[in-house]
């Protein structure tokens, strides 16, 4: 016997069925928000663009279209052109548990880049071209682009906020001498 | 301590037998066992009731949306004013003191409270990643924090490996808890799987199927109880965004202003000294002195100090989840109540094998989200305790 998603619910045919899975879908339209929209046209184009709020100075990376914490409104006119190089400030290694949908079979790294001037944290990102083991925090990084046909950014929308694979797939040492951890302590997130 | 509000009582505790599966019970049948404990613990029925207020972690972990609505046939509630609170996990603290608020603010003499997850029935780690590949799980998310924490206090690293000994020795005295296992030692959890880095497989909590419930009475029910009551002496919630550019997220704000407020509310102002036990919300092991420090229990640096001089076990001066804690049951939704509910048993003298001796305050802590949701409380055998 099997379940709706095609896993066996039964090891041997005389153990009697407990349990079945089913799975829930819910479907819905996200109306994408004018920053996100001006966000993903700029990651088409290789590019990171974000928001800075004339109060604190805060980066918002995607755009929010307002700063929680001043509660003020942004717009294009906070708009500001971000590196796409940077530094490690932190990370993990994760072992991926195999539920439904998973496609991680090995350990992966997500990583907190803090971007070299103006700024901005990007989180959650892979680390590409370097084994797991060999990934710290304080290593210079730069962004690994999907080819210009393969970009993708359908799957981005008001709540992803830092899942950008389709389009920046990573990033990958540069080579550089790393950067010393201590400065980075307040940025890891 | 000025009292405007009705004193709060906790007259009546329940919890089941937290399992990695009861498939033995409905989800019905499962917050029933931890209700119907409650009221024998209160020497009540269900008639004596006149609110339930119910809380669980996100409804995508069971896949049973608003479950709230067809549990109150079994929680006795059909007729009577029901709540439901969400605040992710630290849910079953809000919903401790969302109770108890109803008792204070004289709404209602007694309330039922109950919280509870299934995680049998349901795959958590495909509800937080939201179906998508990739999902980190919640040691993902707070694994780098861990890492920032040993950092910048200078923690060795067998810190996080003490605790998690430390909890699981402490669950084999306590029978409801899920890990039962006494010959844990050091060099197992050490060379456990890295499930996140820095975090091992042996220092991360399990995944239970489990329920809490209290009840709790105003001052005269407080007063008729037939075993001692657990007053409630203060209560705090706090909360902030679950990710801002500079966000502390080893110390959270919340958690110091959540802390800092309870504090000031009950009277406290040494809360090492004048605090006897504490149940806080450690699911995987390094929190433990991230919390001793993020709710100024320990100074900034100290709290791994605590733990490695033997502060935090049953028999030292700052006993931390004498229960086992959630590194050794976790229900999720559950998972704040039973530290809320542990906090009651361990001042009214009920916590058995490992109840702290002499016991008269203590604090109950829960944590949600991306560590940004607080709900703490501190109980005591008395109503007017000198805190010495
Ligand atoms: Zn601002």
């Amino acid at each position: 016997m099997t379940d709706t998603a095609g896993n066996a619910t039964t090891t041997s045919g005389d153990e009697p069925v407990t349990m079945m899975e089913y799975f829930m879908q819910l479907e819905y339209s996200d109306v994408v928000s004018a920053p996100v929209m001006r966000f993903r046209d700029a990651l088409m184009d290789a590019r990171l663009i974000a928001q800075q709020c004339p109060k604190c100075k805060l980066v918002y990376v995607p755009p929010k279209g307002y700063c929680p914490i001043d509660t003020v409104e942004l717009d294009e006119r906070n708009e500001i052109q971000l590196a796409d190089r940077g530094v490690v400030t932190n990370y993990t290694v994760v072992t991926p548990v195999q539920y439904y949908g998973q496609k991680e079979t090995e350990p992966f790294v997500r990583a907190s880049i803090l971007l070299d001037p103006p700024g901005g944290m990007l989180i959650l990102q892979d680390v590409l071209d370097i084994p797991v083991a060999e990934v710290r925090a304080g290593m210079r990084v730069e962004a690994v682009w999907a080819p210009k046909g393969e970009r993708d950014v359908d799957e981005i929308g008001n709540r992803s906020g830092s899942a950008l694979e389709g389009s920046l797939r990573g990033f990958r040492p540069t080579g550089e001498p790393d950067m010393p951890a201590e400065a980075f302590s307040d940025k890891v997130w | 301590m000025a009292t405007a509000h009705e004193p709060c009582a906790i007259v009546g505790f329940g919890q089941t037998k937290h399992k990695k599966r009861r498939d033995d019970l409905s989800l019905p049948g499962l917050v029933r066992e931890a209700a119907e404990r409650a009221l024998d613990d209160a020497g009540m029925t269900w008639s004596d009731i006149e609110a339930v207020v119910i809380g669980k972690a996100p409804d995508p972990f069971e896949g049973v949306m608003m479950p709230e609505l067809s549990l109150a046939d079994a929680l006795a509630a059909v007729g009577k004013p029901m709540m439901r609170v969400h605040t992710a996990g630290s849910v079953g603290g809000s919903t401790s003191i969302v109770a108890s608020s109803l008792i204070m603010g004289r709404r209602h003499q007694r309330v039922l409270t109950v919280a509870y997850e299934k995680q049998s029935e349901g795959n958590a780690q495909w509800g937080l990643a939201g179906g998508r590949s990739g999902g980190m799980g919640a040691g993902g998310i707070f694994a780098p924090w861990m890492r920032s924490y040993i950092r910048g206090s200078g923690a060795p690293e067998h810190i996080g490996w003490k605790v998690a000994v430390k909890d699981r020795l402490n669950a084999v005295k306590n029978p409801y808890a899920h890990l039962q296992l006494p010959d844990i030692t050091i060099e197992k959890v050490k060379e456990s799987p890295m499930l996140w880095e820095p975090i091992h497989f042996l220092e991360s909590c399990p995944s239970s199927d489990g329920a809490a419930a209290m009840v709790l009475t105003d001052e005269e029910g407080g007063r008729a109880a037939s075993k001692p009551p657990a007053w409630v002496l203060g209560t705090a919630m706090r909360s902030e965004l679950g990710s801002f550019p500079g966000r502390d997220t080893v110390r959270p704000q919340a958690g110091v202003e959540c802390a800092e407020m309870l504090y000031k509310e009950v009277g406290i102002t040494n809360p090492r000294e004048q605090i006897d036990v504490a149940e806080l919300y450690v699911p995987f092991s390094w929190y433990e002195p991230m919390w001793l420090e993020g709710h100024d229990i320990a100074g900034p640096g100290e709290g791994w100090k605590m733990v490695d001089s033997g502060e935090t076990e049953i028999t030292g001066s700052f006993p931390v989840n004498p229960s086992g804690g959630v590194l050794s049951s976790n229900p999720i939704g559950a998972s704040g109540m039973l530290r809320f509910g542990e906090a009651a048993q361990q001042v009214r003298g009920q916590a058995g094998e490992h109840q702290v001796p002499g016991a008269k305050v203590a604090l109950a802590q829960a944590y949600g989200g991306a560590a940004q949701y607080f709900a703490m409380w501190v109980v005591s055998s008395e109503l007017q305790p000198s805190l010495s």
